[in-house]
C-alpha cells in the first residue's frame, strides 16, 4: 500500500481510538454518575426490609462493593474479552438481550430512515429548483408541519385512525402475541405491526432531509457554473440533476450518515408508543432502572456505530465530490 | 408531499388485507405494562402485577381471600402451639410440579432455607424468626419460631412462593435463573422478551380446573394505547388501573365492563421531620390545614377515590380507627401560623420563621406520575395563598428515591423538605404496616423515610410485632393512628379507587380482592377444597 | 415574520390578553369548550386557551434561544473546521464526535441533580449538546464551497482568509444554517417539557410542551378533547416552527444577494 494512504488511516486510527476510548470511560462513569441506586434490581421489590449485611452481601455479588477504579478496570478486562455481562434487572446475558432487540430497530429505523432520505432528498430538490412555486411553499408548510408535530401524537393519531378507528392494522407489539405464524402469514403479520411505527417515523424523519436539501441546493443554484450552464442552453433538468443535486449531496450524505450511526440506538418515544421491542426501549429503561451492564452495552454499541458512521461519512466525501481531495 | 402521503396509503392500504384471528373462546389477552423477568420468585419485576402473575405459577402455603385474610392453600389443615411458636403444617398430598414430579414437605423446607441463603428483599427478611424446620413424611413438617410474630401467617406463610428442590437445588445466582416450573394453575409456555408471555392452564392442578384455558399478556407500554386497545377489541382487559377520566366513557362503551373497589395505595405529603424547621408540629398542622384534600380528591381523581385519613390507615380496612378524622380549613392554617410566630414580616409574601428564615420549600414529586405531579401542583398554589413558597420539583424515580429515601435504606438519612410520595397496596395489609412506617429504630421503621421519632408509637409498634391475636392488634393500632394523627409525620392526601375493565364476553369471573384489585389469583382459580 | 410577531406579542402581553389567570382553578376539569372557556378546561380545571397564551413565553424563548445557541456554536465550529483543515478541523471533528456519542438521557439526569431547575439550564443544555450536528453538517457544505474554483482562486490570489470565509463561504451556509435552525428550535420546544420534568425545569409552568404533556398522559387521545386540548398547542408549535421558516426565507432574499441573482438570470 502506498505509504501516504497508510499513514492516513494510521492516523485517523489512532485519532478515532482515542475518542473510543474516552467515550468508554465516559459510557462507564455516566450512568454512576447518576443519583439514585440500582439496588431495588438487585434484590427485588420491598428493597427496604434488607438489614445491611444482606445489602452488602448483594453488593458484593454484582462487585458494586468494588472502588469505582477497579470496577472500571473489571469492565474494561472484560470487554476485552468480549464480555458485556449481565443485566441487574433481567439476570440475563447483555449479548442476548441486545441481539434480541437490534433487528426489530434495524428494521424499524433502518427502513425508515432509507425510505425518509430518499423521500425527503427528491422533495427537497424539486422545491428548491422551484423556489418560491406554490409546490415549494406547500412542501415547506407541510415539512414544518411534520417537523414540528411531536411524535407521540403522531403516533397516536395514526393510531386512532388506522388502528383503533379503521380498524386496519394493529397498535402494539411485533408481532401478534402468542400465535405460531410461519411462511407468508409470518411475513404479513410482521409487516403490519411494522406499517404504523414505520410511518410514524417517517413521516418525523422526512423534513429534517427535506430541509437541508432544499437550502442546500439553493447555496449551490446561486453559484457562477450553475448560472453558466443555464445560460449556455442546458436543459433545466440536467443542470437540476447534473450539476446542482450532485453538489447538494455532500450535506445530505452527511445527515443521511449522521442517523445512520444512530440507527442502532432505535427510536425511544415510536417504540414506546408501538409497544415496539427495539432497543431505543431497552436504553431507556436501563437508564431509569440504574442497569449500569445494559447502558454501558448498548452506549458502547450506539458508539461504535456513530464513528463508524463518521469515518464512512468522511471517506465518501471524495467519492461523492472529487473536488472534495482528501487531507 | 402529496406525493408522499399518496404512497404512504397506498402502502398501507397493501399492508391491510384482513387476517381472521382464530377466535378461541377460551383465552384472555391482558395487557400489562412491562417485562415482568421469567415469573419465578426471584426473577419477577413489579410488586403489581409481577407478583400477583407469578404467584399464578408459583404458590405459597397459604393464600390471602377476597378480604385479605390468609386462608390455606397448599397447606390443608394445620395447628399453632399456644406459645405461637410451632406451627405444625399438613399439605395437600397430591399437588405436583409443572413437569409432574410431587411437590412434598422436602420442597417447602427446601424454600425456606434457600430464600435465607440467596437475599431477595421480600422472602429474606420473612424468615428471620424461623428458629428450625423439619418434615415428617412427605406431606408434613413443623417449623419453630424464635419468638411469636403478628405478621407470621401473613408473612411469609401467605406469601413465600414454594420452589421446587429437584430445579432449585445448587442455583447459586438465583437472579440470572430463568426456570419457570412451578405448580400453580398456569405454566408459563412461551415468553419473548419485551413482547409478551402466554400462559397456559395446568391440567393438573390439585385444586381443580382453571377458569381460563390460556391467557396471553402483550407488553404495551403506554397507558393511552392499552386503554386504545381495550375500546377497540384488541385486548380484553389490562393490569392497569383504569385512569378516572375514562370511566364514565368506558361504562357506556358497549362489550366493556367496569369494576371498581377501595384502592389500598397511598398518596401522601410526606414531610422530613428532621427538617429544621418542618420538625416544628404546629407548621406540618398548618400545612396539613391548607391542603385541601377533599378538593383534590374531586379534581384529580374526579371524585373516584377515598380522602386520606391522618392515621394512614384506608377507611375499608379492618384496622382503620374512626376517631381520627380530619377536615383542612385555610383559616385554620392562617390562624395556626399567626399564633405560632410564622409572620411575613418583609411583606414580601411569603411569612418567616420567629428567627428570620422564611417558609420556603422544596417539594419533591415523581415525574412519571402525573397525578403526584398535579397534587404537587395545587398543593404549592394552597400553600402560596397562606403564605408558605413550595418549589415544585419533578424528576424521574431514582433521582427522587435517592434525595428521599438514599439507598432504600432509612438508616442512611435523608435530603428533602417535602415530597408528593406514595406506598403501594401491601403496605396497608401488613399487620406490622405501621411500625415499618414510623418507627424511630431505622431497622424496625424500614420505610419511615421522614425520620419520625415519637417513643410512645415506638412502644406501640414493637408490641404490635409481638402480638399474633387480631383483637389485641386492633386495640393497638388505634391507638398507634391517635398518636400519628396528632403528630403529622405524613399528611395522608387520598386513597386511589382501583377501577378495572375488562370485555365480560372473555371472562366474567373477576374476584375483586379488597384494596388490591382484580389481577389475583381467586379470578382464576376456586380455592381449593380441604 | 408577522406570525412570529403576533405570537410574541400574545406572549408578552398574556396577561392582558387571557381570559382567565392559568394557574388557578376557574372550573370543573375536562370541560369541553365554551363561550366562558373556548378551548375547554384542563385535568384540574384551569383554562387550557390562558395555558396556551401564557405558554408562548416559555416555549418561544427556550425554542428560539437554545437553537441559535445550538444552530450558532455549530456553523461556527463547522465553518472554522472545514476551512481551516488540518489539526485545527481534526481536533474539533473528533469533539464533535465525542459530543455526539455523550448519552443524552443520563447527562440530563445527571446535571437535574446539580443545577436545579432554571430555565437557562434548559437552554443550555440544549444548546450544548445539539451543536455537535449542525457543525458537521456545515463542514461538509464548507468542505465543497472551499473547492470551488473562484474560492481557490481568491485564496490563491492571496486574499484574506476572513475575507474569503466572509465573502464566499458564510453566504453558502447560511440558509444551511436556516434549515438546521428551524429543525433545531422545533425539537427545542417539544424537548423542554421532558427536561422540565427530568427536573431541569418547572413542570408546574405553563408552556406548550407540558399542555401537550397533560393531555397525553390524562388521555385525551381517547376522548373527544384531543380537538380542543391537544390539537391547539400542537398547531401553535407547528406555526412557530412556521414563523421561523417565513422569517427565514424573507431573510433568505435580503442576505443572499447571489440567489437573487440566480432568480434573476
Amino acid at each position: 500500500m502506498d505509504s501516504a494512504v497508510w499513514r492516513f488511516f494510521a492516523g485517523r486510527g489512532a485519532q478515532y481510538l482515542l475518542v473510543l476510548a474516552l467515550t468508554v470511560a465516559l459510557n462507564f462513569a455516566l450512568p454512576r454518575m447518576m443519583p439514585g441506586s440500582p439496588l431495588v434490581f438487585l434484590a427485588g421489590e420491598d428493597v427496604g426490609f434488607l438489614d445491611a449485611e444482606q445489602r452488602a452481601q448483594l453488593y458484593a455479588l454484582h462487585g458494586l462493593d468494588q472502588p469505582r477504579w477497579r470496577q472500571f478496570l473489571t469492565y474494561v478486562a472484560n470487554l476485552a474479552r468480549g464480555e458485556l455481562g449481565y443485566s441487574f434487572q433481567r439476570g440475563r446475558p447483555i449479548a442476548a438481550m441486545i441481539g434480541e432487540r437490534l433487528p426489530w430497530t434495524l428494521l424499524l429505523v433502518g427502513l425508515s430512515l432509507v425510505i425518509a432520505t430518499a423521500l425527503g432528498a427528491a422533495l427537497g430538490a424539486l422545491a428548491a429548483w422551484r423556489r418560491g412555486s406554490a409546490f415549494d411553499l406547500g412542501t415547506l408548510g407541510v415539512a414544518v408541519f411534520f417537523e414540528s408535530a411531536p411524535p407521540f401524537w403522531l403516533g397516536m393519531i395514526l393510531i386512532a385512525v388506522f388502528g383503533a378507528g379503521l380498524g386496519w392494522l394493529p397498535i402494539f407489539g411485533a408481532a401478534t402475541a402468542g400465535q405460531a405464524l410461519a411462511g407468508w402469514a409470518l411475513l404479513v403479520d410482521r409487516a403490519r405491526h411494522l406499517a404504523l411505527p414505520l410511518a410514524t417515523l417517517t413521516l418525523i424523519n422526512v423534513p429534517g432531509t427535506l430541509l437541508i436539501t432544499r437550502y442546500s441546493m439553493l447555496s449551490v443554484l446561486g453559484e457562477q457554473y450553475i448560472a453558466t450552464a443555464r445560460a449556455k442552453g442546458v436543459r433545466e433538468q440536467d443542470v437540476l440533476r447534473r450539476h446542482a443535486t450532485r453538489n447538494a449531496l455532500l450535506p445530505v450524505a452527511t445527515v443521511f450518515m449522521l442517523n445512520l450511526g444512530y440507527v442502532a440506538s432505535g427510536a425511544t418515544v415510536v417504540e414506546t408508543v408501538f409497544s415496539y421491542p427495539g432497543v431505543g426501549r431497552l436504553l431507556y429503561e436501563a437508564v431509569l432502572n440504574r442497569d449500569y451492564p445494559v447502558l454501558q452495552g448498548t452506549f458502547l454499541i450506539i458508539t461504535v456505530s456513530v464513528i463508524a458512521a463518521n469515518i464512512a461519512a468522511d471517506m465518501l466525501y471524495p467519492l461523492l465530490d472529487p473536488r472534495v481531495r482528501r487531507r | 408531499m402529496r406525493a408522499l402521503v399518496l404512497v404512504l396509503i397506498s402502502a398501507l392500504l397493501v399492508l391491510c388485507a384482513p387476517v381472521p384471528s382464530p377466535g378461541q373462546a377460551a383465552s384472555l389477552r391482558m395487557a400489562i405494562g412491562r417485562d415482568e423477568g421469567s415469573l419465578n420468585p426471584y426473577t419477577y419485576q413489579s410488586g403489581y402485577p409481577g407478583w400477583n402473575l407469578m404467584t399464578l405459577i408459583y404458590e405459597p402455603l397459604f393464600a390471602p381471600d377476597a378480604d385479605n385474610i390468609p386462608r390455606p392453600w397448599l397447606v390443608r389443615r394445620y395447628t399453632v402451639s399456644p406459645d405461637g411458636r410451632t406451627w405444625t403444617l399438613a399439605l395437600h398430598p397430591n399437588i405436583r410440579w409443572h413437569d409432574g414430579r410431587l411437590l412434598t414437605a422436602d420442597d417447602v423446607k427446601f424454600t425456606y432455607e434457600y430464600v435465607r441463603s440467596h437475599t431477595h428483599s421480600r422472602w429474606t427478611p420473612q424468615v428471620r424468626l424461623i428458629e428450625s424446620i423439619e418434615t415428617s413424611g412427605a406431606t408434613t413438617l413443623v417449623m419453630r419460631l424464635s419468638a411469636q410474630s403478628g405478621g407470621f401467617l401473613m408473612q411469609p406463610l401467605a406469601d413465600l412462593p414454594i420452589l421446587p428442590r429437584h430445579i432449585w437445588e445448587g442455583v447459586a445466582e438465583p437472579r440470572r435463573f430463568n426456570d419457570s416450573t412451578g405448580s400453580g394453575p398456569y405454566r408459563l409456555a412461551e415468553m419473548r422478551d419485551g413482547q409478551f408471555y402466554r400462559l397456559v392452564a395446568n391440567d393438573a392442578y390439585f385444586g381443580g380446573k382453571p377458569k381460563v384455558r390460556e391467557i396471553t399478556l402483550p407488553i404495551v407500554r403506554d397507558a393511552t394505547v392499552t386503554f386504545t386497545a381495550l375500546r377497540a377489541g384488541e385486548i380484553d382487559t389490562t393490569s392497569r388501573a383504569l385512569s378516572p377520566e375514562l370511566v364514565a366513557e368506558f361504562e357506556k362503551a358497549g362489550g366493556l365492563k367496569v369494576v371498581r373497589g377501595a384502592g389500598y395505595a397511598s398518596t401522601i405529603l410526606q414531610f422530613n421531620v428532621e427538617h429544621p424547621i418542618l420538625k416544628d408540629v404546629r407548621l406540618r398542622q398548618a400545612i396539613a390545614n391548607a391542603v385541601n384534600t377533599r378538593l383534590m380528591v374531586r379534581l384529580l381523581l374526579l371524585g373516584y377515590g377515598v380522602v386520606g385519613s391522618p392515621g394512614y390507615i384506608h377507611p375499608d380496612s379492618p384496622f382503620y380507627n374512626p376517631s381520627v378524622a380530619f377536615a383542612a380549613s385555610k383559616s385554620r392554617a392562617v390562624q395556626i401560623l399567626n399564633e405560632a410566630g410564622y409572620i411575613d414580616r418583609d411583606r414580601d409574601g411569603i411569612r418567616e420563621t420567629p428567627d428570620g428564615r422564611p417558609l420556603r420549600f422544596n417539594l419533591l414529586t415523581l415525574a412519571g406520575n402525573p397525578i403526584r405531579v398535579r397534587g404537587a401542583d395545587l398543593i404549592r398554589t394552597w400553600l402560596r395563598d397562606v403564605g408558605i413558597d413550595a418549589r415544585v420539583v419533578a424528576q424521574e424515580d431514582a433521582s427522587i428515591i435517592a434525595q428521599v429515601w438514599p439507598d432504600f435504606d432509612v438508616c442512611k438519612g435523608r435530603n428533602f423538605d417535602m415530597a408528593v410520595f406514595g406506598w403501594s397496596a401491601p403496605v396497608m395489609n401488613r399487620a406490622t404496616n405501621l411500625r415499618d412506617l414510623f418507627h424511630s429504630d431505622c431497622r424496625y421503621g424500614t420505610i419511615n423515610i421522614g425520620g419520625y421519632k415519637n417513643s410512645e408509637v415506638d412502644r406501640l409498634g414493637n408490641e404490635l410485632a409481638a402480638t399474633a391475636e387480631p383483637a389485641r392488634q386492633k386495640r393497638i393500632l388505634y391507638e398507634m393512628q391517635k398518636a400519628i394523627a396528632a403528630d403529622l409525620p405524613v399528611h395522608v392526601l387520598f386513597y386511589q379507587d382501583g377501577i378495572y375493565a375488562y370485555r365480560p364476553e372473555r371472562h366474567d369471573a373477576w374476584v375483586y380482592q379488597k384494596g388490591q384489585g382484580i389481577v389475583n389469583k381467586l379470578s382464576f382459580v376456586d380455592p381449593p377444597r380441604r | 415574520m408577522l406570525l412570529l410577531g403576533a405570537l410574541a406579542l400574545a406572549a408578552t402581553l398574556a396577561p392582558l390578553v387571557s381570559p382567565y389567570d392559568p394557574e388557578q382553578t376557574v372550573a370543573d376539569p375536562f370541560l369541553p369548550p365554551s363561550r366562558e372557556h373556548l378551548l375547554g378546561t384542563n385535568d384540574v380545571g384551569q383554562d387550557i386557551l390562558s395555558e396556551l397564551i401564557y405558554g408562548a413565553r416559555i416555549s418561544l424563548t427556550v425554542g428560539s434561544l437554545a437553537a441559535a445557541l445550538a444552530v450558532g456554536i455549530g456553523t461556527t465550529v463547522g465553518v472554522v473546521a472545514g476551512f481551516s483543515g488540518g489539526w485545527t478541523d481534526v481536533v474539533l471533528m473528533r469533539i464533535v464526535d465525542l459530543v455526539l456519542v455523550i448519552p443524552f438521557l443520563p447527562l440530563v439526569i445527571l446535571l437535574a441533580a446539580y443545577l436545579g431547575p432554571s430555565y437557562w439550564n434548559i437552554i443550555i443544555v440544549i444548546g450544548v449538546l445539539a451543536w455537535a450536528r449542525p457543525a458537521r453538517v456545515t463542514r461538509s457544505q464548507v468542505l465543497q464551497v472551499r473547492s470551488l474554483d473562484y474560492v481557490e482562486a481568491a485564496r490563491a490570489m492571496g486574499a484574506r482568509p476572513v475575507r474569503v470565509m466572509a465573502r464566499h463561504v458564510l453566504p453558502a451556509v447560511l440558509p444551511l444554517a436556516m434549515a438546521q435552525f428551524i429543525v433545531a428550535a422545533s425539537n427545542a420546544i417539544l424537548i423542554e417539557a421532558s427536561l422540565a420534568f427530568l427536573g431541569l425545569g418547572d413542570p408546574t409552568a405553563k408552556s406548550w410542551g407540558t399542555v401537550l404533556y397533560y393531555a397525553q398522559v390524562r388521555n385525551a387521545f381517547l376522548s373527544g378533547a384531543w380537538v380542543w386540548w391537544v390539537l391547539p398547542p400542537g398547531l401553535l408549535i407547528t406555526a412557530a416552527t412556521l414563523g421561523f421558516a417565513l422569517t427565514g426565507l424573507s431573510l433568505e432574499e435580503r442576505l443572499n444577494p447571489r440567489v437573487r441573482r440566480a432568480r434573476a438570470s
